[in-house]
């Protein structure tokens, strides 16, 4: 090779790598709603903290030195989330200033919560499980934001994951974010009642079922094809099992016994709620009003 | 020592670990067992119970002491049940190692729940009845979510 060829070749593997960095940073960028997509409306905290439980956001935003089995008490964050990729501390939900959501404006909790990005415009890694909660009307946001803003402030500040490099990894999700999410939102279907709607919102939506009973691809991306037919635990040990079929395969009688079994739980003698991460969403089910656990009742038992 | 002596002194050696081995995997496999039957039991007096709650079956407090009974003579022996060295056998076990760590805690919730079947057992007013089945169903809650892996 001449001098003059070499100088040639790097050069292209210069603009190349240039043009490549470009590409990424552009596919990977944050892409937040803009302030104006607001809708006017006035928030409602009690319809929020319904959407709270529905979510069981506090089994996951919850203290690190929470005893086992304890009550959740205040969403102030911190305790370690482990996942097969690293650790995670979910962030403090409380609205303290400096380590919580006092100073966020609405605009951020949006972006948040449906896009998945900070106030500072970074990407939050899908563990926080926006892409079932941007399903949710902006005016459900708003409830949860105004849910959240009248509890105490605590501090708690925040932690960043246990991960192998992390901030790259943090960029690589708005690749993920392209190709794993579209813009869908929640539509009703008119042919099934007011109250199977509901159900399949709150499943489907607020209630992020699928994280864990829908299957994932190779992506880590939820199989839609097979939704809610469980698989692999997230978690990386055992089983999630189906949520199909379940009067069917003999799990429940009817929608008035599932409905006591995400009420009651164990309480009632219901022992598959009672183990693991299920038996800390059936305690924040039990919190919902009756007519939304049976409505979850009633879109479940209508999936085959 | 001859050749030969050598020999059969190895081969007895291995034998015996092997024995000591197949034995103490026999009684932790045995203890599994005992005690998933003992649970079957008692799961199935709960929902006994729980059927009067739901209203499937009348109140009746000759059931309710029968059944709170069998749960609360159950729980009573359950410690029994949980050796140590009994976290794997040669059946599936979803007892988590925490039991065997954190003993005492253990022990606590399964007296916990001991003593909410024993007051079960006198309730003979029926409005009495939820909230004492409830003090145990949430007994049995508290101790599973800690010490029972999720079944599928």
């Amino acid at each position: 090779m001449t001098r003059r060829s070499r100088l040639r070749a790097a050069g292209a593997l210069l603009v190349f790598g240039i043009v490549g960095a470009i590409v990424l940073l552009l596919l990977t960028r944050p892409r937040p709603l803009d302030v104006s997509a607001l809708p006017a409306h006035t928030p409602d905290p009690a319809r929020g903290e319904v959407l709270f439980h529905a979510g069981s956001c506090g089994a996951c935003h919850k203290a690190a030195e929470a005893a086992p089995g304890a009550d959740e008490g205040l969403p102030t964050g911190s305790a370690a989330f482990p996942t097969p990729i690293g650790t995670f501390y979910p962030g403090n939900l409380t609205p303290d200033p400096e380590t919580g959501i006092g100073r966020w404006s609405e605009i951020d909790f949006v972006n948040a919560v449906t896009r998945g990005l900070s106030p500072d415009g970074t990407h939050y890694f899908p563990a926080f499980p926006y892409p079932s909660l941007r399903l949710m009307p902006l005016e459900d946001v708003l409830d949860l934001h105004a849910y959240l803003v009248s509890l105490p402030a605590v501090r708690s500040p925040h932690r960043e994951p246990d991960l192998p490099m992390t901030a790259l990894a943090r960029r690589g999700v708005g690749l993920w974010k392209r190709l794993a999410l579209d813009d869908r939102h929640f539509e009703a279907d008119p042919a099934r009642s007011d109250s199977w709607n509901r159900g399949a919102y709150l499943t489907n939506g607020p209630g992020h079922c699928g994280e864990c009973h829908t299957p994932r691809n190779w992506l880590m991306i939820a199989d839609e094809s097979r939704h809610l037919e469980g698989g692999p635990h997230p978690g990386g040990k055992g089983r999630v099992p189906s949520l199909r079929g379940l009067v069917e395969r003999g799990r429940y009688k009817d929608v008035s016994d599932l409905t006591l079994a995400l009420r009651f739980g164990e309480t009632l003698g219901y022992d598959k709620l009672s183990a693991g991460e299920m038996a800390k969403i059936q305690m924040n089910l039990a919190r919902l009003p009756e007519s939304d656990v049976q409505a979850i009742s009633e879109y479940l038992l209508s999936l085959k | 020592m001859s050749r030969n002596r050598k020999r059969a002194l190895a081969v007895a050696l291995v034998a015996a670990l092997a024995a000591g081995t197949a034995s103490m995997a026999d009684s932790s496999t045995d203890a599994i067992r005992d005690r998933q039957q003992t649970m079957k039991h008692v799961g199935g007096a709960m929902q006994n119970l729980a059927a009067i709650a739901k209203k499937e079956a009348p109140f009746d407090s000759e059931v309710v002491k029968k059944n709170a009974g069998a749960i609360a003579e159950a729980l009573k022996k359950a410690t029994e049940l949980f050796p140590e060295g009994s976290d794997k056998g040669d059946v599936e076990t979803w007892a988590q190692p925490e039991i065997w760590s954190d003993r005492a805690d253990f022990e606590k919730k399964l007296e916990t729940a001991e003593a909410a079947a024993v007051a079960l057992q006198s309730v003979t007013v029926e409005s009495a009845f939820p909230p004492a089945l409830g003090k145990l169903g949430n007994a049995c809650k508290a101790c599973h979510q800690t010490y029972r892996r999720a079944k599928e």
